[in-house]
């Protein structure tokens, strides 16, 4: 419920490809980044949630990877997992359990390590039979190719959002893919899943993103700049779109239901939002979650990147931490390094990719895809 | 009166150049091309194929026998006519067997559908056949096999050709073998075995067959042959009496290759689809001895119209880019596959709707929906939701041309199907090339080899373009 939780601390590894780091590092870098970000002791910490699509190599499918990482022992802690909303779900979680009255100090920690699980993409779980032969990037690219039918959208448009998150990522010292990338760079890329080339897709990643939440009135003990929770919300609909006759495959209705939720609760209207990080898994991803999140109509999401009213200076900068796609996406941190930036953001640390007086951030993550989407708005205090 | 109620044939889309063979080893080979089935085909998908192309949903329910003819069946253990039989929905109590052994097996199938129907024991038989035989690298044999399929409905009603007679005769004569420890066909070939095995035996069938129904060869309008390379046959009808150029009709090995036991039912099936009512047509198939049938057209014979006329199917094809597409696709060049067990329960609990293909209708709203569904996805009813059997064509409704997915071929398009009569599948598209793979494209549905895994070949549909 609006204003009732606020961000105290939040921490973030360095993206990439972190061969030489385990898990439990990442846990720990993050966490205590985001207690001394708070100035908390570990101690205080009343529960946790961990938001992670594959738990440590240790920690079997349950929450002990985080707390056998950080040594948090006695106290309740829950894993999270909702496919690319997993990060921003845990988060969620936390909000609740403060709201709750249960808990007046929460952690809620991301990590993920995919380099660690073989080379080719994401593992593949499910039936054995149905759906066989779709890949993360193959199932988005289901939706680009019918949007862009659709709209008589080409692939430069795509392009278009690989360039300005890799502009921004490219000035985020935390980033995986520190570097600008061209249009021509991006078309000429080999082709991943039509219509996706390899600049249009986001990197499998390594990191870890922590956040710490506290009861809202309680928020002035450990600084002034907390960041208040204004909303959040989280939807789920089918997650095998492509078995639905009745989908058209141009947004995700999750995307909107959620985004309907956490409007509602901030009372705020898309209009409102200062900047927003949203989930670009793949490039099409952010075009149209722009459209689901109401900063612009079905269809006009090319125009809104296109036009550079999505870039740090335009008058609704996307993803300036430089998005899935420049900075990385380690699925179930993702959501909380969102966060992250929003409250850096929010705080005015942004350095060379602060936008300009934000005064409501909003995050986003969508996975299934389409299947459940997550929001979370925060404002500034 | 018994006799063949439809007919349907089926070859692969690919085909490989010999000269593409002969380059690879330095060898010469002839002129022409073998047919090759796709790398996830084989000898039960192919005869698949080629039975739905010979009944129709409706007369599925009629349907109470399956008979499957191959000597390059994709399993020794484990009886592929009722795998067969349950991808196409026929009823359970089915009477489904294999024929296996020789070439000729898929005219002792058709015997037996013939002789089951005359005791009055069966009412509906299909009789498919199909092969990919597998030659060893470098040696003649890789010209001469080629991979095909036909398929045969039996009945006692509205038939295009009676059953009029038959001949077999017997006996040990080692010409084309493969023993249980070998996996490339094994030939003894040339004048020897033609004069001494195939003329001999295929030859002694044929002149009784005529003898006792007191026939000229001058009387029979076609003979239909298996032939164990390109001239045998022609050799063979010429000894008999016959006129080749105007009376045989044997699968062109030059253009597709010679297809086993699937010869004997694809010469039938172009002799019929020549055929004027009256026509006496012989067919003839040999291995270890022969069988000879002779049937008569029926009236109905011209206005029966196979799914795609055999010029067509001739036509449809995409050339095989490299013979070592080829060794991949028969995996003759071992290579690990992406796979996974599929677990038995899990089969034998789905059955119906993943290999029977059936999804849920909704009495309340009408949706049509797969998988099939305990809550309606549309209204969330949860009663009133009934089996619904899926169509096996549609319309793309979007796809992608994935290179990521680990797969024996790249790249592997997958495709959102939206199905006629309702119902959206989601399937991976084969034997394609890319610029068929657009929205909106009609495509059908194909019971492939989807992935290998826990020792077993695990078969499910797939989307491929309508040719």
């Amino acid at each position: 419920m609006k204003d009732q939780v606020a961000v105290i601390g939040v921490g973030c590894t360095k993206f990439g490809d972190l061969f030489e780091t385990s898990y439990e590092e990442l846990i720990c870098e993050a966490a205590f980044e985001a207690f001394a970000d708070a100035g908390i002791d570990p101690a205080e910490i009343q529960a946790a949630y961990l938001g992670t699509y594959m738990p440590g190599p240790s920690g079997g499918k349950a929450a002990v990877s985080l707390g056998d990482a950080l040594r948090l022992y006695d106290i309740p802690i829950t894993r999270v997992e909702n496919y690319c909303a997993t990060g921003t779900d845990a988060f969620r979680n936390g909000c609740l359990a403060i709201e709750s009255g249960a808990c007046d100090v929460v952690l809620v920690l991301g990590a993920e390590k995919l380099k660690d699980r073989g080379g080719r993409g994401l593992p593949r779980f499910g039936h054995p039979l149905l759906a066989k032969g779709n890949s993360a990037p193959g199932l988005f690219a289901l939706a680009a190719n019918r949007y862009m039918h659709t709209f008589g959208m080409g692939r430069e448009m795509l392009a278009k959002v690989a360039v300005k998150n890799h502009y921004n990522g490219a000035r985020n010292p935390k980033a995986h893919l520190r570097m600008e990338v061209t249009e021509e760079k991006v078309l000429k890329a080999p082709i991943i899943a039509s219509p996706f080339g390899l600049f249009d897709c986001c990197p499998t990643t390594d990191g870890a993103a922590a956040a710490i939440l506290c009861r809202a009135d309680l928020a002035k003990r450990f600084r002034s700049d907390y960041i208040p929770v204004k909303g959040y919300g989280l939807a789920v609909t089918t997650g095998r779109p492509f078995f639905d006759p009745t989908f058209d495959y141009l947004g995700f209705r999750s995307t909107q239901m959620a985004a309907r939720q956490a409007y509602k609760m901030a009372g705020a209207t898309p209009r409102d939002i200062s900047f927003a990080e949203v989930h670009d898994c793949f490039t099409w991803t952010e075009i149209s979650n722009t459209e689901d999140l109401g900063f612009c109509e079905k269809g006009q999401g090319g125009s809104l990147v296109a036009e550079g009213r999505t870039s740090l200076s335009g008058d609704i900068p996307i993803n300036p931490s430089g998005g899935l796609k420049s900075f990385g996406h380690p699925i179930g941190a993702s959501g909380v390094r969102m966060i992250y930036e929003c409250v850096k953001q929010l705080q005015g640390q942004g350095g060379e990719r602060q936008v300009k007086n934000p005064k409501l951030g909003l995050a986003h993550n969508v996975g299934g895809p389409g299947a459940v989407s997550c929001v979370i708005i925060l404002g500034n205090n | 009166m018994v006799g063949i109620a439809a007919y349907s044939v089926y070859l692969p889309r690919y085909r490989l150049e010999r000269s593409k063979i002969a380059a690879a080893w330095g060898t010469s080979q002839s002129s022409g091309e073998v047919a090759v089935a796709n790398y996830d085909e084989d000898a039960l998908t192919m005869a698949i194929e080629a039975a739905t192309g010979c009944f129709t949903d409706s007369d599925v329910s009629l349907l109470d026998g399956f008979y499957f003819a191959s000597t390059s069946a994709p399993y020794r253990e484990k009886q592929m006519a009722s795998v067969a039989a349950t991808a196409c929905d026929l009823p359970r109590r089915c009477h489904t067997s294999d024929f296996c052994g020789s070439s000729r097996a898929s005219l002792s199938a058709l015997l037996a559908g013939f002789y089951a129907l005359r005791a009055g024991a069966l009412r509906s038989v299909v009789v498919a056949a199909g092969e990919t035989r597998v030659a060893q690298p470098e040696s003649e044999m890789e010209g001469l096999l080629g991979d095909a399929a036909a398929a045969l409905r039996l009945g006692t009603e509205d038939l295009v050709a009676e059953f009029v007679d038959a001949t077999s005769v017997s006996e040990e004569f080692t010409h084309f073998w493969r023993t249980d420890e070998q996996r490339f066909v094994q030939a003894f070939p040339g004048k020897f075995s033609n004069t001494y095995g195939y003329n001999k035996d295929l030859g002694e069938a044929i002149r009784i067959l005529l003898e006792r129904q007191k026939l000229e060869p001058g009387s029979v309008a076609r003979l239909a042959l298996y032939s164990p390379d390109a001239r045998a046959a022609a050799d063979l009808a010429r000894e008999l009496g016959f006129d080749p150029k105007r009376q045989l009709i044997s699968p062109p090995v030059a253009a597709i290759g010679s297809a086993g036991a699937a010869d004997a039912l694809l010469a039938l099936a172009i002799a019929l689809e020549e055929a004027k009512p009256g026509d006496l047509i012989i067919v003839g198939a040999y291995g270890e001895g022969a069988d000879a049938l002779l049937l008569r057209a029926t009236e109905a014979v011209t206005a029966y119209r196979p799914r795609r006329t055999w010029k067509q199917w001739l036509e449809a094809k995409l050339m095989l880019s490299s013979y070592e597409k080829y060794l991949k696709y028969r995996r003759v060049v071992e290579i690990d596959e992406a796979g996974e067990a599929i677990n038995n329960v899990l089969e034998f609990k789905e059955l119906r709707q993943d290999v029977r293909l059936y999804g849920s209708r909704c009495g309340a709203c009408g949706l049509v929906q797969y998988p099939m569904a305990q809550v309606c996805l549309q209204c969330k009813a949860r009663a009133g939701l009934t089996d619904h059997k899926l169509s096996k064509q549609g319309t793309i409704f979007t796809f992608t041309i994935d290179n990521l997915i680990a797969n024996l071929e790249h790249p592997l398009p997958m495709a959102v199907v939206d199905l006629e009569g309702g119902g959206r599948v989601y399937l991976q598209v084969t034997d394609f090339s890319e610029s068929e793979v657009t929205v909106g494209a009609t495509v059908g549905l194909t019971f492939r080899r989807l992935h290998e895994g826990g020792g077993n070949h695990n078969y499910f549909w797939k989307a491929r373009p309508l040719r």
